[in-house]
């Protein structure tokens, strides 16, 4: 091997690797965190607290409330006498359903049953959520109510879900959390590099050296790219033994993207560090990269929402092509065109933040 | 043959001439000092000759090697201890000079004989896995001086070595400069201190990017005092408007060097009639002007 | 203690501040950075975050291809919420799905309007491309909606349903998502830019040496650390009023509480995440590391583990707990509150007065940590 890269390499290793606090946040950090999203996050919405008020001989109302805590999303919350609107208000129900003057089993009688539902909106996807749930809670209390004459549906709907049938949100997550960790350490790790030397004034050791610039280039980019993939198995390994997280795919494919992601990171973060003439404004730059990578990465927010005019930005975001291309391994397990194209996007815009950093690579020599 | 040649040589930053049409040579084993004030164009030059900068204009030869053979020739001949401090602090001492000579390519045997002769050379007696951060600032001085000779170059270009150390480290550390100089290595040094520029054989004054004075420190001085140069001191209070009187007389020039001043005579027999004037409130000694004088006279003279 | 020594300690910190200032008003790319980044990030994601699903790639096998089967497709594709698209030749369903091409396959087997002409249940099967759950529960959610549309536009004898929930959505009567996101994302990137002002300024003092030379004059730590903060805190409130506007004249969002309740708890905020960064470099002492345990420590958790896009009360219960010791995690209950419900200070004391014991904690931390590095 070519003897400045090794020295480079042993160099990065051990500027790395000798400060505990670097290892904990090589090493410990990412794991912790994988551990603790992939624990905590849930998309599910849960644990909606649903007031219900009625006279309290409305038995049907009451039923209502009480199927609706056997389902498991709600849990009853006293709604006491208070107004609905304050109740909702004051953050004390996420849910009132306030029943007919008169009461809800009586208004059934009459074959005019009306019952009014007041949700909090403040989170709009769970207040869809919230009403869908009391609509098929609605659903099954009436059917037991009355047998024989089931408010049948004219079209009934088989839904199946592929994939992840238990709608298993670490499945989904563990993916994209994956890939936003790798790409933090990474984005970390490079941008800083450069800037650092030149702050620390042993820039001119390495131009004083005669090394070529692609020398120079990959002694100060390969380190990073080794130190983010070491992270690759580790993750790899918690994902799917503990959080059991689906590798329907084969494990080369993921390492593969693995290390086309890790390469276009670095590259990246060098390029950072080029523009920057400190390690503040490398940090500032890394920063203003990283924000806009993860919410835009698809783990956030669905990507097909994204407005037209800000679909080209998500293009040039490897976060992005890299959450696909691990939820496709993990989840789906097809190397088909989905996988190559996605790779191949990826591989573009390493190749391109590689010429970049090299142009100005070469013009801060 | 020259170890370095340097004709016509110009360096610009966009409308900045930062380095003015110089000219010099410089011969193989020489010590050669370089002297001017911060700005003056000193490290832009030096940063010419061991590779890092293009020049804008003119003929550079270093080690036998110009330019067009490629900067990254002139780099693996030359050693250069950059102005600023260049050892990584949270690496030690081995690690730094095992990076240095994995950058410069040198086979790990001859690196490692190399090392340990270096070190002994600048009688480094501190432990090598120490970090460079806990070195104090003589020993870090002597390490890069060792990363600047691993690659045994013909030519050692040092940048204001001794700034920030101490006067004993910097006796020491010239004395290795001298030792290598022996060695036969071409030494090209620039400084603050006037007590190192006396140590070398021949010294360049740069000024505004200009050369105005490139000689031997005792040649210097004489051209620069064709006069004897008198320092003076007043026992008994000086008289009112003394140095405009004198300045009229026949003195070249008077400048206070601490409590005594040092006046240049250039007119005999006024300069007798105004001590005569003056007899019992004057002491005077004649003394051998020092390289301080020599540079207040060639940059005054620069200057007018 | 005395009123008087108390105006020495205010005078000190003073003194400090008017330094930081100086420091600050010279340093273009900190306040660019302060100012512009965050209004500049509200702005731009207040578009990209958009959680209503839309125009969800469905893929349509007709099996019936009767009248009634493409009526049922109608249905879909009136919804806004479905794009209908038709196999090409050669590909398999399941294949698009794999591919990513469609996200659902909607079967219409033979025998579909057979069955809803001798009013017997008519079936048709979806299958949902599951790989990214939080669109596939919305559309779940979507399709028990469809299905009465459906029914009730196929077979329109259908009876009326002898019960109907009627829902009220308050406070944003439209669902609009946007609402939720530019008020969740307001506080991330607040929060998020003031850690590091905090953690990248102080540490760099540590690395010139000129901390060293503050802490060797007889000025106490906390009244560095209220030198400090004090500048920090205006420019971040600077920061806030311009987001303010964004989100008010940009996207329209209502503010239905009082400004007075607002300005307290961006304070109460602000004191807690600058206090943080303040602890990472006093901790740190390195402008490298500081950076890095600002960015892992601040970026993931502040985004994911708020609430500003995961629910809370979704977690297991030792997160939800975990959950408390996140500033972010209280200011955006205050903030959705403040913004969209007109909560009060009555309403808002349990967040609010979280924010101010972890702010009060925060600070007491980093002048103890200071301390214990002044008095050896």
């Amino acid at each position: 091997m070519n003897p400045a890269l090794l020295a480079f390499l042993k160099k990065e290793f051990i500027q790395a690797l000798r400060d505990k606090r670097m290892r904990l946040i090589l090493f410990v950090v990412p794991v912790v965190q994988m551990m603790v999203f992939g624990l905590a996050l849930s998309n599910e919405i849960k644990n909606v607290r649903l007031a219900v008020q009625a006279v309290p001989n409305d038995r049907l109302a009451h039923k209502i409330g009480e199927r609706a805590a056997e389902s498991g999303w709600f849990h009853l919350v006293p709604a006491d006498d208070a107004e609905p609107f304050e109740l909702i208000r004051t953050g004390r129900a996420d849910a009132v359903l306030v029943a007919p003057p008169g009461g809800l089993t009586r208004a059934l009688a009459r074959q005019s049953g009306e019952a009014q539902v007041l949700v909090d909106a403040t989170n709009a996807i769970k207040a869809r959520v919230i009403e869908n749930y009391l609509n098929a809670v609605l659903y099954r209390v009436l059917r037991d109510e009355n047998p024989t004459r089931a408010p049948e549906a004219a079209v009934t709907f088989d839904v199946r879900v592929l994939y992840n049938p238990t709608l298993e949100t670490s499945a989904y997550l563990v993916p994209g959390v994956m890939g936003l960790i790798l790409c933090l350490v990474t984005i970390l790790l490079s941008s800083m590099s450069m800037a650092r030397e030149r702050e620390m004034g042993t820039f001119e050791t390495l131009i004083a050296a005669p090394v070529a610039p692609w020398e120079l280039f990959l002694g100060k980019t390969m380190p990073f790219m080794i130190l983010g993939l070491a992270d690759v198995p580790l993750m790899i390994a918690l994902g799917v033994g503990g959080f059991h997280v689906p590798l329907r795919g084969p494990l080369w494919a993921l390492f593969l993207a693995a290390a086309v992601f890790v390469g276009t990171t670095v590259f990246i973060g060098t390029l950072i560090s080029t523009f920057a003439k400190n390690q503040q404004q490398a940090m500032m730059g890394s920063f203003l990269f990283l924000f806009p990578a993860i919410l835009l990465s698809g783990v956030m927010a669905p990507l097909e929402n994204i407005p037209a005019a800000v679909v080209p930005l998500s293009w040039l975001n490897p976060l992005r092509f890299f959450v696909s291309l691990t939820r496709q391994v993990m989840l789906k397990g097809t190397i088909g065109p989905f996988y190559w194209t996605n790779l191949a996007a990826l591989g573009l815009l390493g190749a391109a933040a590689a010429t970049a950093s090299v142009q100005r690579f070469r013009r801060t020599l | 043959m020259n170890a370095v040649e340097v004709s016509e040589l110009t360096v610009r930053f966009d409308s900045f001439t930062a380095v003015d049409r110089i000219t010099f040579a410089v011969g193989v084993g020489e010590i050669f000092g370089f002297l001017g004030a911060n700005g003056a164009g000193k490290t832009t030059t030096i940063r010419v000759l061991t590779g890092l900068l293009s020049p804008t204009e003119g003929r550079v030869r270093v080690a036998g090697r110009s330019f067009a053979d490629g900067a990254r020739t002139i780099k693996s001949r030359v050693g250069y201890m950059s102005q600023r401090f260049t050892l990584y602090d949270d690496l030690t001492v081995s690690e730094n000079l095992a990076f240095t000579s994995g950058l410069r390519k040198i086979p790990p045997a001859v690196s490692a004989e190399r090392i340990q002769r270096l070190l002994r050379f600048v009688g480094f007696n501190h432990s090598p896995s120490a970090l460079v951060r806990d070195l104090p600032g003589g020993l870090k001085q002597d390490v890069s001086l060792v990363a600047a000779l691993l690659h045994d170059p013909d030519i050692v270009f040092l940048d204001e070595p001794t700034a920030g150390v101490s006067p004993a480290a910097r006796s020491k550390f010239w004395a290795l400069i001298r030792g290598l100089a022996r060695e036969g290595k071409t030494i090209f040094v620039t400084t603050h201190h006037m007590d190192e520029a006396e140590e070398c054989g021949r010294i360049a004054l740069m000024r505004a990017g200009r050369i105005i004075a490139l000689d031997s420190p005792a040649e210097l001085k004489a051209q620069s005092f064709p006069d004897p140069l008198l320092e003076i001191e007043w026992t008994a209070g000086a008289p009112a408007g003394w140095r405009e009187s004198l300045l009229e007389r026949g003195a070249a020039s008077v400048v206070p060097y601490g409590l005594h001043h040092h006046v240049m005579v250039n007119n005999r027999a006024a300069w007798d009639r105004f001590v005569g004037e003056h007899t019992g409130r004057l002491t005077v000694r004649t003394i051998a002007p020092s390289l301080e004088d020599v540079f207040i006279r060639l940059v005054e003279g620069a200057d007018r | 203690m005395s009123g008087e020594a108390r105006r020495f300690i205010l005078g000190r910190a003073l003194s400090i501040a008017r330094k930081e200032v100086r420091h600050l008003s010279r340093d273009r790319v900190t306040l660019a950075m302060a100012l512009g980044v965050p209004v500049g990030l509200v702005i731009l994601f207040g578009y990209v975050l958009d959680y209503d699903v839309k125009r969800v790639g469905l893929l349509v096998i007709d099996r019936d291809q009767t009248r009634v089967s493409r009526s049922l497709v109608d249905v879909f594709a009136a919804a806004d919420y479905f794009s209908p698209l038709a196999l090409p030749p050669g590909a398999t369903p399941l294949g698009r799905l794999e591919e990513g091409r469609a996200k659902a396959v909607l079967f219409i087997e033979p025998g579909f309007a057979r069955a809803t002409a001798k009013a017997q249940p008519a079936r048709a099967q979806i299958v949902i491309d599951g790989s990214d759950n939080q669109t596939t529960s919305v559309i779940a959610s979507y399709l028990s909606g469809l299905q009465n549309a459906a029914s009730r536009s196929l077979v329109p004898d259908t009876g009326p349903p002898q019960a109907r929930l009627r829902t009220r959505f308050l406070f944003n009567p439209e669902l609009n998502s946007r609402w939720f996101v530019v008020t969740g994302l307001f506080v991330v990137v607040l929060g998020m830019v003031s850690v590091l002002l905090t953690a990248l300024t102080v540490a760099r003092e540590w690395e010139t040496g000129s901390m060293e030379r503050l802490l060797s004059t007889p000025v106490r730590p906390l009244e560095i650390i209220i030198g400090k903060l004090a500048p920090y805190m205006a420019l971040c409130l600077g920061a806030v009023g311009l987001t303010y506007g964004a989100a008010r004249l940009w996207f329209g969002i209502p503010f239905n509480g009082s400004h007075g309740t607002f300005l307290l708890a961006c304070v109460l905020f602000l004191t807690c995440t600058l206090a943080q960064g303040l602890l990472i470099s006093v901790v740190t002492r390195q402008q490298q590391l500081a950076m890095q345990f600002s960015n892992l420590t601040g970026l993931l958790p502040a985004t994911l583990l708020s609430g500003f896009v995961f629910p809370i009360e979704s977690m297991p219960v030792f997160f939800r707990y975990l959950t408390v010791l996140l500033p972010a995690r209280w200011f955006v209950v205050a903030c959705r509150g403040i913004f969209l419900k007109g909560a009060g200070i009555a309403d808002l004391a349990l967040p609010l007065g979280a924010l101010a014991v972890l702010g009060v904690g925060l600070v007491a931390l980093a002048v103890k940590k200071f301390k214990t590095d002044v008095e050896p």
